[in-house]
């Protein structure tokens, strides 16, 4: 191979580097293929449904949702959301912390060990034990019912694990020099871990929060068991009044209608919830920048 | 007068041995260099004057350090106390993801100390003792990562000296900059060391004959020698010592 002129890589080289360009290239297309076609068809099929009055009214007619819009499923989706997060992000962000700090010891290789088996449960099974703590009207359990906070706890649980173990990573990830030169200012763990490495670790946290978020908002089977649906608005988070509807489900649902209407309302919802995927993720990517300036600027 | 005594210390990583039966004093207002090849166990020591080492996974430790005569490994002595009291500024540059402002006020917060004025007041007279006031002044609210590397390293020292410690830890604080940084930070040593007991971890020998009053040799995990710089550099008395620093090894 010495024949080559100096300062140009040999043929084999370059043939690999273009190669592996093209490669890239067409991973790359795999890889997003499968989006585009969904945006697009959701598009095609479903913007004559697409209105004003498609996102801010209830669904009405016969079949149910034929007259009227969806917006049962995006207070549904919503509800759900929070409730959920309000469960799931202190719990896993605390556990993530307490994995961060105790990285090595026997227990917290047990939680972490858990955590990974909770991540593998399959989301059906979480719906069946949801609806036996939750939602079931004999037997041990809270008795609320088809609810939100019923269903909204389950996806809840689902979204812990997720939330730990991003929260875990993305502590891990703060430099150590960082860490040490807090503890070397005579700063406490605490101090520490709430002053330098939280906010060294906002966007990985937000970006776990924003995984279980997403998660929790295209999830369906949970819900069979512990919420299903309702054409309404809920007036309880508990009790016979407390089922939301939920984007997810309604798509589910309208799919197995025989109607073309519904059909046509199905596409648009989904691109309605594909829109709101699209909100919550700049909305906390914005979170977490602003917080990280925040924290830069008062300590 | 001593300021840190350390006596028969042994310290290991699992069962390795890195420091030796140590037992050398830390002299009030002035410098003590500690040098040796890498791998001697310098900052490994360095690092257990202030129990910065107790994040380290198997680490142990035999023997005794003393603060102004108190154990700094026993129960009298609260690690987050004990590095208020010896601060440490690191080899690389550390600054936190914070404003100029806010990395030197960092470790005057965590003490609970939130009056604005008691903090700018505490923050001016600190940069000023790092001689970095003059170039930060009108920009302590830019963040710390627009300083040079040089500016940085005096930053980190301004931030460790804001909690007003007792003993200065520098563990080869200029081996990242360029020569004209590491000499403002020499020249920076030479004005704290009326104020501090000072050491420091240096591979550089005319470093350490330029700064330090007294010099420490170690070799393999042992204290060869402890004595005045000029002494030391010529005329050790240990041939160990002398190999060393004609540069036969290291």
């Amino acid at each position: 191979m010495g024949n080559e002129k100096k300062g140009s890589l040999s043929l084999f080289r370059r043939v690999r580097t273009v190669l592996l360009g093209f490669l890239t290239l067409a991973f790359f297309i795999v890889a997003v293929a499968p989006l585009l076609l969904i945006i697009w068809t959701a598009w095609d099929k479903g913007k004559s449904a697409l209105n004003w009055s498609f996102v801010s009214t209830l669904p009405t007619g016969f079949p149910v949702g034929s007259q009227g819009g969806i917006l049962n499923g995006i207070v549904g989706s919503i509800i759900l959301v929070i409730v959920a997060s309000s469960l799931s992000v202190p719990a896993g962000i605390w556990a993530g912390m307490y994995l961060w700090e105790e990285g090595t010891t026997p227990l917290a290789r047990l939680i972490r060990l858990l955590s990974d088996l909770l991540l593998g449960v399959p989301s059906v099974v979480w719906g069946v034990v949801g609806f036996y703590v939750f939602s079931t009207s004999t037997g041990y359990g809270l008795h609320w019912g088809f609810s939100a906070m019923a269903g909204g706890l389950t996806l809840g649980f689902i979204m812990i694990p997720i939330v730990t173990r991003v929260t875990e990573q993305a502590l891990r990830d703060v430099p150590l020099t960082f860490i040490e030169g807090s503890f070397a200012l005579g700063a406490s763990r605490w101090q520490t871990l709430k002053s330098i490495a939280i906010p060294s670790a906002m966007a990985g946290i937000g970006t776990g929060i924003l995984l279980g978020v997403l998660n929790v908002l295209g999830q369906t089977a949970p819900l069979i068991f512990t919420n299903y649906y309702n054409t309404g608005v809920p007036s309880s988070l508990v009790g016979s009044q407390g089922a939301v509807g939920d984007l997810a489900m309604q798509i589910f649902i309208y799919i197995h209608e025989p109607s073309e209407i519904l059909h046509t309302k199905a596409m648009a919802a989904s691109l309605v919830l594909l829109g709101i995927v699209l909100f919550i993720d700049i909305g906390i990517r914005l979170m977490t920048w602003g917080s990280r300036k925040l924290y830069a600027r008062v300590g | 007068m001593a300021r840190m005594s350390v006596e028969k210390f042994f310290a290991y990583y699992g069962e390795n041995a890195a420091l030796k039966n140590v037992t050398l004093e830390v002299p009030d207002q002035q410098v003590l260099a500690l040098i040796g090849p890498s791998g001697c166990g310098k900052t490994t020591f360095l690092r257990s004057l202030n129990r910065m080492n107790d994040f380290v996974k198997e680490f142990s430790i035999e023997g005794l350090v003393t603060l102004d005569g108190v154990d700094i490994y026993s129960p009298d002595m609260h690690p987050v106390v004990l590095r208020r009291r010896v601060g440490m500024v690191f080899q690389k540059p550390n600054p936190f993801h914070k404003s100029i402002f806010e990395n030197v006020a960092y470790g005057l917060r965590i003490q609970g100390i939130r009056a604005k004025s008691v903090l700018a007041d505490n923050v001016e007279e600190s940069l000023r003792s790092a001689a970095l006031w003059d170039e930060v002044k009108d920009r302590l609210n830019d963040s710390a990562f627009s300083l040079s590397g040089g500016q940085q390293q005096r930053l980190c020292i301004a931030r460790a000296l804001a909690v007003e410690p007792e003993v200065l830890l520098l563990d080869e604080p200029a081996s990242a900059l360029d020569p004209i940084s590491t000499s403002r930070i020499e020249e920076l040593i030479q004005d704290l060391k009326t104020q501090y007991a000072i050491v420091i971890v240096t591979h550089n020998m005319q470093q350490a004959a330029r700064i330090s009053d007294q010099t420490a040799f170690f070799l393999l995990g042992e204290m060869v020698e402890m004595g005045e710089t000029s002494r030391i550099f010529t005329n050790p008395s240990d041939p160990r010592t002398e190999d060393y620093i004609t540069g036969r090894f290291g």
